[in-house]
């Protein structure tokens, strides 16, 4: 019984122990910044995933260093350039759509041709 | 109307075998021609970027002009890294058989774990960089473990990310040695 009560008390603050309180130095807008660049920066080790769904090595380093980074002052596009210029811009998941056209305005042609196409048929179809 | 229901099958028919073939011909325009992979980009082409306080796994202080003066390999290995033990033997023997300036970067590694690692399977390395933190190899632009830089002059020739081996050693760095 006495263990028992151990293992939930164990159990119990480990909870409270959350990867958060890791950058307890940042501020609340700090920590949502550095939220936003982890989820949009790629491993570079395992690369299928971001740097904050990630446990290798580099990817810890590499938020504490984004973490510093923030301290520092450094606005989130200086961060990803930065990182962009180490690793290449593969490194960034967040695409922006002048980078390729073609995929964002495909579908669009695609679209508008399929409207076009069915209207002309029922046009026919009806006279 | 019945001509005009078979013209229509007719192109549907047409317009359909056109499509295939446009599917299957770019199905094996993509499939066979070698394209370069989105992957990380390597350092090749920049400058080596030092720290001024580097210590070797003695503690010594490292003097930087021994690692910017002249042609040296650079290789990040740790003693939790199987990989490394991996291409160990090879590294042995490249730095036996050539005039090859093997510098090694103990990456995230206790100094006396990595030196008990060399006595168990020898010591290619001249010396060797103890990078515990990782912070100087976060810089260079080490993903992991293991990884090899050829610098000449201290700016990075080649860079191999994963293992050395004869293969990779032929296609990459034999022309400089």
């Amino acid at each position: 019984m006495k263990s028992l009560k151990i293992i939930f008390s164990i159990i119990l603050i480990s909870h409270f122990i959350s990867a958060e309180q890791l950058y307890s130095d940042l501020s609340i807008q700090e920590q949502q910044r550095l939220e936003y660049l982890s989820d949009n920066i790629r491993c570079p080790k395992c690369s299928y995933g971001n740097i904050s769904s990630s446990n290798a090595p580099i990817s810890k380093d590499l938020k504490k260093e984004i973490a510093q980074m923030i301290k520092d002052g450094y606005t989130d596009d200086e961060i990803f350039n930065l990182l962009a210029n180490r690793y290449g811009d593969y490194i960034i998941l967040k695409t922006t759509p002048s980078n390729n056209k073609l995929i964002f305005i495909l579908p669009l042609m695609i679209f508008l041709i399929s409207i076009f196409l069915v209207t002309t048929y029922t046009i026919k179809k009806s006279k | 109307m019945e001509w005009y229901v078979g013209m229509s099958s007719r192109f549907a028919i047409v317009g359909f075998s056109f499509f295939l073939l446009f599917l299957v011909s770019s199905f094996y325009f993509f499939l066979t021609t070698d394209r370069e992979v989105a992957a990380i980009q390597n350092q090749e082409g920049k400058k080596l970027e030092l720290i001024d306080d580097l210590y070797d796994l003695d503690g010594k202080k490292i003097d930087i002009n021994t690692i910017t003066e002249g042609k040296v390999l650079l290789n990040v290995w740790a003693s939790w890294c199987i990989t490394c033990l991996v291409e160990h033997p090879f590294l042995k023997e490249i730095t036996q058989d050539k005039d090859v300036r093997l510098i090694g970067i103990s990456y995230k590694d206790l100094p006396e774990n990595a030196e008990r690692y060399l006595e168990k399977n020898g010591n290619p390395y001249v010396f060797s960089i103890s990078d515990f933190n990782g912070s100087f190899s976060l810089k260079l632009g080490v993903t992991g473990a293991p990884e090899t830089f050829l610098i000449i002059d201290g700016e990075i020739v080649k860079h191999r990310i994963g293992e050395v081996n004869l293969e990779v050693w032929n296609e990459k760095f034999k022309d400089y040695f």
